[in-house]
């Protein structure tokens, strides 16, 4: 089935049933289960109103086949087409008289806060991070008005941001003092063989060096840090490159488990030692968390910030249950990074005050000689952007009004910063109104594509009333997709889309994946995952966001969604995928070879592993997600009190009943049959891939167990490996007949048929996905006459992905809202 | 004017003889609440990682076993529980209970659910009102604070790692308070060492500030079709809630303010001092419920994602145990059940608190309701049969002594009790959550 297309109505007052034309055809076909009694599915087809929405759904099943099922009495094509043909036509007669509309304008999500904050003010400050999370649902997108609400603690907290954010865009006349730390890391003098003390390796490092962090015991509150540091790095054969990251926040103990951070910066170092070379990084103080003062027995431990080099080398080996950093020979093996010297200076600024102030309070001699004329350009300047239009006179009024309320009694500075706050909670920018001029549409535009505020050239197009021009807009929108902001909206809008966020979570079974996760083999927190560095799970979803953008900056066509010729890889996903000769953590595009089994998204770890148990695959879980995020289906939720399927990992994998035997039994028992006879086929061909995400064509013999890692047992992950394969010795299940009646075996037959057969609905659903997100609505079944057009103008150039974006910014439908 | 047994004594002492209640006090409550009901109360309190539960026949009868007893009917107090025997008038256990909308969370996330018994089943759902705030909704107006969110962490956490109990609606989590000073202050100090007039004249001032924001925001609603306008009212409606608390507070600054002195109250003190701290934020409950600023409160005791808080160590600090509190759930069943009984012990200490102090013809602990109890038994990730106290309120229809076991083939929801004891703090619904009635079986 298709998603419902909401606020459905059908113009004609010829119902179905007075309409003997489709009569036959239901009665020859379909009235067995749809009768009257006790309809199938509750639809009746014989007693569907004119009104009913159901009929996109008829509609659907009948054009791709799926009804009625393959073991009943089947229409010939033509009788088919006919019956399509009739509905179809009722559904184009569709009244042009609305139904009542939905809201459309919602506040901003809180990524959308988070950009429009960075982009109005020139500051690069977390500023979302305090606010409660934005409400989420699988599948959908959140930017709509029935999700994005706002209650009064939204607006406290907005208010508090507000003043947050111009504390630091807003600063005081006199340059404040500035806070530095220095320190400098000798290397041992003389011959020496270990782990020198300016060294970090991928294990961590001696002690009182550089991989200690550095202690930070003054910064201020506010404004830009630099941090200069003199590094170098020590290159085994194979490697041209050791990347160095550097994280400030408070102390990160490894033992506790304890300690927070923000990034400062990451470099690949490729200099050697003999080149020691400096590299320069910026950022925001108030992105880093700080160590509050303590009291302890000993007497008052001040605040502090620490900074830490990190080495992120990873080749998908550093988990194999036995190295630690004692290991000095692994230590050599791998690239190691070499810090001389950490500097780290703050507030740090070129001019005094920075341009982020300048920006609102800029000079002006009418600052002096005529204070209430310079509060009011202050204020319509920003007005003019913070609203993303210019400011009529009576808001520009209003907020003059707000100043003059809160100025007593306090600077220029604070008095604005204040005012300025209570335009930030104000409704022009807090919601995204979907009004019909020119400055809304730039808006629509920019949030769309970038996620964030509109620019001051898309600002001049709608003041000139230029974007009235679909051309116009075309041309915009190719500009703004090669801007760098365009990525800030393609990840949100891809983990949304593919309901990635889930996976993080997933709980993977390291008994069975001793390889997947880097965890700690002594102490404490033994078999506990590594913390503070990024995980394989973060490069897998890196991995998915990354491939969709870069299909988009190709311009590639959105059937490589469900097959493509490279993959973007790291040397750690390449690794987990069998890729080889990929080096480094920077992800790229790869290309591939069959032998590999990638290709598409279908194959994306971040997609394997969040549809999985975390022991085995889970067909039905993969099933959804294939019909939801590819083919466009609305799966509906099990009913409540049904038995669950036995989805424990372990009963699949080291009991004697297969999934696809569980599957069985549950397909066959009554109420689950007919959801499930739609639903597993999909599934399954998923089968050859483990819950880790790896191609794994063979399972255990039935009744084989299968045990976990153990290091007495096997020795090292080679053993388990080898003990793996000896168990493993039956190729896997994974063919099932679709709904339609083909049959598939394995992944790639599915892709195939996808290609093949489903192609126009594969982009039908991209291209309502990204209408959708770009309308921030849902679409209706008016809509559908209009997408419909959109998707046959593509069809003839494979769908592109950029033309199809271009495509929606420049169409009537994104004019209309 | 007669003065009431209810009406605090000034001589009355809090937190160790130190903390002295100065008249006069609650004159203008007292006044308007004559020929009124006394009040009735709730709190919600909620422990982290679960408690010690060992299974079958021996395990039940352990002494370190967190329910006082095996069986339904009296309750048989152990090590663990031994804190609360002085209680046992004032005292039941609720065996098989919980929340099946938190069955989806994750085993360190139910604590999202425990006060609102929302359905999270996916993993990117939402939580939904909470207990408190339904009655805070009702009653709230009765008193100078609707309600009153602590917790030990502060903040609302994130999606499966609250750190709040409360939450006014999908969405919407109320950020805990966690900071002894923070909390007293906003109690008893809200003008923040201003005099009433410049209160009143800042509150004016706040409240021009909204007065232009809401004719912006109406200025706004003008310029959008009908069905935005929908949303505009949405935020309207926001403003006004925030100019309706500056009223409040604006009205509530005719009422003479509760003179409480911290005295010997330790504001100051840390986490890192686990008695004295979570004593101290008991304390200000009382002190809340005592001077009926406030009738509604949530207490969220660490959480199960504190990882990123000091509060990892509560543990380590109160019982010197080496390692994460989270590690202490898991692995060592006997220090569990010390760490069991200290927190019994705290509870305990706030229970008696309320039994202590006198309130018409009986004592506050009859007036409140007080629901204590974790979403997790021991040593896994489940999050079903939470551990559950149900304590006090005997003045308002509550039976205790009972361990009470829910147990038969048809699943009781946790939400049927809530129902019951928005029934018995006067703030009644039909419904709440997932529940298919009320629990007469806690009544007397």
């Amino acid at each position: 089935m298709l998603r419902p297309f909401i606020i459905f109505a059908l113009a004609s007052t010829a119902a179905a049933q007075e309409d003997e034309g489709l009569r036959p055809f239901f009665e020859a076909y379909c009235i067995r289960c749809h009768g009257p009694e006790k309809p199938k599915a509750d639809l009746a087809l014989l007693d569907l109103g004119a009104n009913d929405e159901r009929w996109v759904d008829v509609l659907d099943v009948l054009v791709l086949g799926e009804m009625p099922p393959p073991d009943e009495t089947q229409p010939n094509p033509a009788e088919r087409r006919a019956a399509a043909t009739w509905i179809e036509g009722h559904l184009d007669d569709l009244s042009p008289a609305p139904a009542p509309a939905a809201p459309t304008a919602r506040r901003l999500t809180n990524p959308e806060y988070r950009n429009t904050l960075r982009d109005l003010l020139g500051i690069e400050i977390d500023i979302a991070r305090d606010l409660p999370p934005d409400p989420a649902e699988p599948y959908r997108f959140n930017n709509q008005a029935q999700t994005m609400l706002l209650g009064p603690e939204q607006l406290d907290r907005y208010l508090e941001s507000a003043r947050r954010a111009l504390s630091s865009a807003i600063v005081d006349p006199t340059p404040p003092e500035v806070h530095r730390t220095v320190r400098t890391f000798e290397p041992h003098p003389g011959e020496f063989t270990g782990m020198r003390r300016d060294e970090v390796s991928v294990y961590g490092s001696k002690r009182n060096t550089p991989g200690a962090g550095i202690s930070i015991k003054s910064w201020p509150e506010t404004g830009e840090y630099r941090v200069r540091i003199q590094a170098a790095a020590i290159l085994p054969d194979g490697y041209d490159h050791a990347p160095l990251r550097l994280v400030m926040g408070t102390e990160l103990r490894h033992d506790a488990g304890t300690g927070s951070f923000a990034t400062v910066g990451v470099v690949e170092l490729r200099n050697n030692v003999d080149q020691l070379a400096e590299f320069e990084f910026r950022g925001r103080i108030e992105n880093h968390p700080r160590q509050p003062a303590l009291e302890t027995a000993k007497g008052t431990q001040p605040a502090r910030m620490f900074l830490y080099a990190q080495n992120l080398f990873d080749n998908g080996e550093l988990n194999d249950h036995r190295r630690s950093g004692f290991d000095s020979s692994w230590n050599y093996a791998t690239p190691r990074v070499v810090l001389r010297s950490i500097e780290f200076e703050a507030p740090f600024y070129e001019t005094w005050p920075p341009a982020h102030h300048t920006r609102i309070l800029f000079e002006s001699p009418l600052r002096e000689e005529d204070p209430p004329a310079y509060v009011r350009a202050v204020l319509e300047r920003f007005l003019e952007r913070a609203f993303r239009r210019p400011a009529t006179p009576e808001e520009l009024a209003r907020f003059e009004r707000v100043f003059a309320t809160v100025a007593p009694e306090l600077t220029l500075e604070a008095a604005m910063r204040e005012t300025l706050a209570y335009a930030l909670v104000a409704p022009q920018f807090l919601l995204h109104a979907h009004a019909d001029d020119d400055d809304a549409l730039a808006s629509r535009l920019s949030y769309f594509l970038w996620g964030s505020m509109p620019d001051a050239r898309l600002l001049e197009l709608a003041a000139d009333g230029a974007l009235q021009a679909p051309e116009v807009r075309a041309a915009q929108a190719r500009r703004m997709l090669a801007d760098a902001r365009a990525q800030d909206a393609l990840r949100d809008f891809t983990l949304q889309w593919l309901s990635l966020k889930k996976m993080p979570v997933v709980k993977v079974n390291q008994g069975l994946f001793p390889r997947f996760l880097y965890t700690y083999h002594i102490g404490e927190r033994r078999g506990e995952e590594v913390l503070f560095r990024p995980t394989i799970r973060d490069y897998m979803l890196e991995e998915t966001i990354g491939f969709v953008a870069e299909l988009v900056r190709r311009n590639a066509s959105a059937l490589e969604l469900v097959d493509s010729e490279f993959a973007m890889l790291n040397e750690p996903l390449a690794a987990h995928y069998g890729v080889e000769g990929v080096t480094g953590i920077a992800l790229r595009p790869v290309p591939l070879e069959p032998r590999h089994m990638l290709g598409g998204i279908l194959t994306h770890g971040s997609v394997l592993v969040g549809n999985s148990t975390g022991s085995a695959p889970h067909p039905i879980y993969r099933a959804v997600w294939l019909r939801e995020a590819i083919l466009g289906d609305e799966v509906p939720a099990p009913p409540a009190e049904v038995p669950a399927l036995v989805d424990s990992a372990g009963d699949a994998a080291t009991g004697a009943v297969t999934i696809k035997e569980l599957l069985q039994r549950h397909r066959n028992s009554g109420s689950c049959r007919d959801c499930h006879a739609r639903l597993d086929p999909w599934g399954l061909p998923f089968e050859q891939y483990s819950a880790v995400g790896a191609f794994a064509p063979r399972a255990p013999a039935e009744g084989a167990r299968v045990r976990a890692f153990s290091l007495a047992q096997d020795e090292d992950l080679d053993g388990y490996a080898a003990y793996l394969k000896g168990v493993h010795t039956v190729p896997v299940d994974a063919s099932a007949t679709l709904p339609t009646g083909t049959a598939v075996d394995g992944l790639n037959a599915l892709k195939a048929y996808l290609l093949e057969h489903r192609r126009d609905q594969v982009a039908t659903n991209v291209l309502r996905r990204l209408v959708t997100y770009g309308l921030g609505r849902e679409l209706t079944a008016r809509d559908r006459a209009a997408v419909e057009e959109l998707r046959s103008a593509l069809a003839a150039d494979d769908y592109r992905l950029q033309d199809m974006i271009v495509a929606i910014c420049r169409s009537d439908l994104f004019l209309g809202g | 004017m007669a003065r009431k047994s209810w009406q605090i004594d000034r001589r009355q002492l809090l937190c160790g003889g130190g903390l002295a209640l100065g008249l006069p006090l609650l004159d203008g409550m007292a006044w308007s609440m004559k020929g009124r009901e006394l009040p009735r109360r709730l709190v919600v309190s909620y422990i982290s990682y679960g408690v010690y539960e060992p299974k079958g026949e021996k395990g039940q009868n352990h002494p370190w076993n967190w329910w006082p007893g095996a069986n339904p009917g009296p309750l048989e107090f152990n090590e663990s529980s031994a804190p609360f025997a002085p209680l046992a008038p004032y005292v039941s256990y609720l065996r098989g209970l919980d929340h099946a909308g938190g069955y989806g969370l994750g085993g360190h996330s139910s604590g999202d659910v425990f006060a609102t018994g929302a359905d999270m089943g996916g993993t990117e759902k939402t939580n939904n009102v909470s207990i408190d705030q339904v009655a805070a909704k009702l009653r709230g107006h009765e008193t100078r604070y609707a309600s009153l969110v602590l917790g030990t962490e502060g903040g609302t956490g994130t999606y499966g790692r609250a750190k709040t109990l409360s939450h006014r609606g999908p969405g919407r989590p109320i950020p805990a308070e966690h900071r002894p000073k923070a909390i007293f202050d906003g109690l008893f100090r809200p003008y923040a060492g201003e005099n009433v007039a410049a209160v009143r004249a800042r509150l004016a001032r706040e409240a021009s500030l909204l007065d232009l924001l809401l004719e912006n925001a109406r200025g706004v609603r003008r310029r959008l079709g009908r069905a935005d306008q929908e949303k505009v009212d949405e935020y309207l409606d926001s403003l006004r809630s925030l100019e309706q608390r500056t009223q409040r507070i604006d009205r509530w600054t005719h009422v003479p303010l509760a003179e409480v002195d911290p005295g010997a109250l330790d504001l100051g003190t840390s986490r890192r001092d686990p008695e004295a701290y979570t004593r101290c934020l008991y304390d200000l409950i009382v002190l809340a419920l005592r001077t009926d600023s406030t009738r509604f409160v949530s207490f969220m005791l660490e959480s199960e994602a504190s990882s990123d808080s000091e509060t990892w160590h509560y543990a380590s600090h109160a019982l010197g145990y080496e390692g994460a509190t989270h590690d202490l759930a898991h692995k060592r069943p006997v220090e569990s059940g010390h760490w069991d009984r200290w927190r019994a012990r705290q509870h305990a200490y706030f229970l008696e608190r309320l039994r202590d102090t006198p309130e018409g013809e009986g004592n506050l602990l009859d007036r409140t309701a007080v629901l204590w109890g974790s979403a997790h038994p021991h040593a896994s990730h489940s999050n079903v049969n939470y551990p559950l106290q149900l304590a006090g309120g005997n003045a308002l229809g509550l039976s205790h002594g009972r361990l009470h076991a829910f147990e038969g083939a048809r699943k009781v929801p946790l939400a049927n009790l809530l129902v019951t004891l928005l029934d018995a703090v006067g703030a009644p619904v039909e419904r709440f959550a997932d529940s298919t009635g009320p629990m007469p079986e806690v009544l007397a």
